[in-house]
């Protein structure tokens, strides 16, 4: 079959992160898209960039005390907890159906130990199937007194190698907003050898009821995502995308194609969508059309040419 | 099958004054909407507020005749009340306009075989599920004594309960399919004086309780106090749990109910559609935060209490057989 040439009548939107080759640049989040499963009778799947499934953990969790969610300006805030069925589980009942998905799938995994993160991700190296891993380091480390890996540079360098060392699947490992410096944090997980990053993951926030003098979770505070914090996104993708070589993933408070192209403006190779799902489970598909008819409108044969294209 | 359709809505009435009712023309999911499903409700275009809203059939009207189109047919009834900002901004939704529906979603009420009486609790705007599940066993009524009058349909008893006479809501409709409701209200304003699980808890003592089934839906401490009576006679209850939900397709977590964790007996607790209701049962025990527990362990900080974990509303519910959910501090 011949190949089309791009035009802009017919504009690209294959983007490359390392590795991983991509149709379009939206991906459905971790944590919002569940295992890909909840969503496929109402969403044509191999549409989409690629989806991440929901945090795995090697044993399962049960997650929080509800209420585990409450709704915020713009936003909301959540506390799951991480709840999810476990790596055996997963292997057994979802990962048949992950397979068969006809996009890229990415598995999103934790753990509160470093060995535990590499343990998963060698267990899950092994694995048909799977596009890659998306590492969450915003989970209390154990070993060093809870404090998340995502906030010291030198653990978020150790865990990333630990991870590398065990698996040599493509590697995007996810940035917490809660830090101080988060230049310096990509630099580390970039020096640990992650092939892109993702972020942001929600702000801890929190929300109070009056009548009752409580707290609104059960968990007391939770992460805001949402359109409320699209800025802090922005402006993290923009930093980070000024230090790092390795592609740039952005997410935060994307719910429209404009919201996409701002991200890769700044500088992501690709974007995220999250809790825009709940509100309109097709809106990646949205977003992938809306992208297209901007190139389209503006003549850009290649989608390529847009990220990191800011004019400061 | 979930859908997402734009539903016509037909009339938006108040009805006293705290609830209001949404007329919908929304043949594609009157069809197959079950009473006790529910559907995720846009209620704003922009995105304050944020989420969509859950809310369950008080009337489902399927279609007849795919051919013909009237507005009298595939139509889905929703009562509300005004608690807060996305249901405050329902009420100024009009006729004519049209509103962006998913579902229908959940699992909603199931007959219990054998059951020969079927006893309804409702309170508040609880009432609205249960009246649309009063419609359909009275309706199978109906059709089974043309058919055949072998066929056993149960009688059925709706108890309505408020805090006053302008919170009681569905005794019209009850009386409109030949049922005569009884009625309680915490001030004495209308009906009995005293809460409605008074009237459950003497219509059982009075009237017996072989092949009974509960059906209920309301405030969580009346729920709580529907199943401790259930339980005290020893007969099925079903609870429609109301929750805070984000996806309301089970993809979230976030509409979690604490739920007792051992396997639960084949038919009590079917399977939600196209899933396993069992997945998140504890076989390989569960971790919590950092501890690994054995399976067949007791979780620290419940005692003896058996093992617990957390079901999702929207998808394993939002109907729940009573006896397995966890209802301490209620």
């Amino acid at each position: 079959m011949p190949r089309m040439t791009p035009t802009s009548e017919n504009p690209t939107l294959t983007v490359e992160l390392g590795p991983l080759k991509l149709k379009n640049p939206v991906l459905a989040a971790s944590g919002t898209f569940g295992y890909g499963e909840e969503y496929s009778g109402i969403v044509p799947l191999k549409h989409l960039g690629g989806f991440i499934t929901k945090g795995l953990s090697w044993e399962p969790r049960r997650g929080n005390p509800p209420p585990r969610l409450a709704e915020t300006s713009s936003g909301m805030l959540n506390a799951i907890g991480l709840e999810n069925v476990g790596l055996e589980v997963f292997l057994k009942e979802k990962l048949p159906f992950l397979r068969r998905v006809p996009c890229p799938v990415l598995v999103n995994i934790f753990g509160s130990t470093e060995k535990e993160y590499a343990e998963l991700a060698g267990r899950l190296a092994e694995v048909e199937g799977i596009a890659g891993l998306e590492a969450n380091i915003s989970c209390p480390n154990v070993k060093a007194g809870g404090a998340i890996f995502a906030s010291d540079p030198k653990t978020v360098y150790r865990v990333v190698a630990k991870i590398r060392r065990a698996t040599s699947s493509f590697l995007m490992v996810k940035l917490s907003p809660n830090v101080a410096d988060i230049s310096k944090i990509a630099s580390a997980a970039e020096e640990g050898g992650a092939d892109a990053i993702s972020l942001i993951n929600t702000l801890i926030g929190m929300a109070v009821d009056l009548q009752s003098r409580r707290p609104v979770l059960g968990n007391i505070t939770g992460g805001l995502s949402g359109p409320a914090i699209k800025p802090i996104g922005l402006r993290m993708v923009w930093q980070v995308s000024q230090v790092v070589r390795i592609p740039v993933v952005g997410i935060g408070g994307i719910v429209s194609a404009t919201d996409a192209l701002e991200y890769l403006l700044v500088g992501a190779r690709a974007v995220q969508v999250g809790s825009a799902h709940f509100i309109d489970p097709r809106i990646g598909l949205k977003i992938i059309q809306g992208i297209k008819d901007y190139l389209e409108k503006n003549q850009l044969p290649d989608l390529n040419t847009v990220i990191g294209s800011l004019k400061v | 099958m979930i859908r997402e359709v734009k539903a016509k809505i037909l009339q938006q009435q108040k009805i006293g004054e705290y609830y209001f009712r949404l007329r919908l023309l929304c043949p594609e999911i009157a069809r197959v909407a079950q009473p006790g499903q529910f559907v995720m409700l846009r209620i704003a275009e922009l995105h304050d507020p944020f989420l969509r809203r859950p809310f369950s059939f008080s009337r489902i009207l399927p279609p007849r005749d795919r051919k013909r189109k009237t507005e009298k047919e595939g139509i889905l009834e929703i009562w509300y009340e005004v608690v807060g900002k996305g249901t405050s901004l329902m009420t100024r939704l009009r006729a004519g306009e049209q509103l962006d529906l998913l579902g229908p979603l959940g699992r909603g009420f199931w007959e219990v075989p054998g059951q020969k009486k079927a006893i309804l609790v409702g309170g508040g705007v609880g009432i609205a599920p249960l009246i649309a599940w009063a419609e359909k066993l009275q309706g199978k009524k109906k059709g089974t004594k043309a058919l055949s009058s072998s066929v056993e349909t149960p009688a059925v008893l709706v108890l309505i309960g408020g805090q006053s006479r302008r919170r009681i809501l569905g005794s019209k409709e009850c009386q409109k399919m030949g049922l005569d409701p009884q009625v309680s209200t915490e001030d004495g304003s209308l009906g009995k004086q005293g809460v409605v699980t008074d009237l459950l808890e003497r219509e059982l003592l009075t009237s017996g309780h072989s092949s009974t089934t509960i059906y209920t839906c309301g405030p969580m401490a009346m729920l709580a106090k529907v199943a401790q009576i259930a339980d005290q006679f020893d007969i099925p209850c079903q609870v429609l749990l109301e929750s805070r939900m984000a996806c309301g397709v089970g993809a979230c977590l976030g509409c979690a109910v604490k739920v007792r964790a051992e396997n639960l007996p084949p038919g009590v607790w079917p399977s939600a559609e196209g899933e396993g209701g069992g997945e998140y049962a504890a076989e390989g025990g569960f971790r919590e935060e950092g501890i690994s527990q054995p399976a067949k362990s007791l979780i620290p900080g419940i005692g003896g209490a058996p093992q617990f974990r957390y079901a999702r509303a929207c998808k394993e519910g939002p109907v729940f057989e009573a006896r397995y959910i966890i209802w301490e501090g209620y």
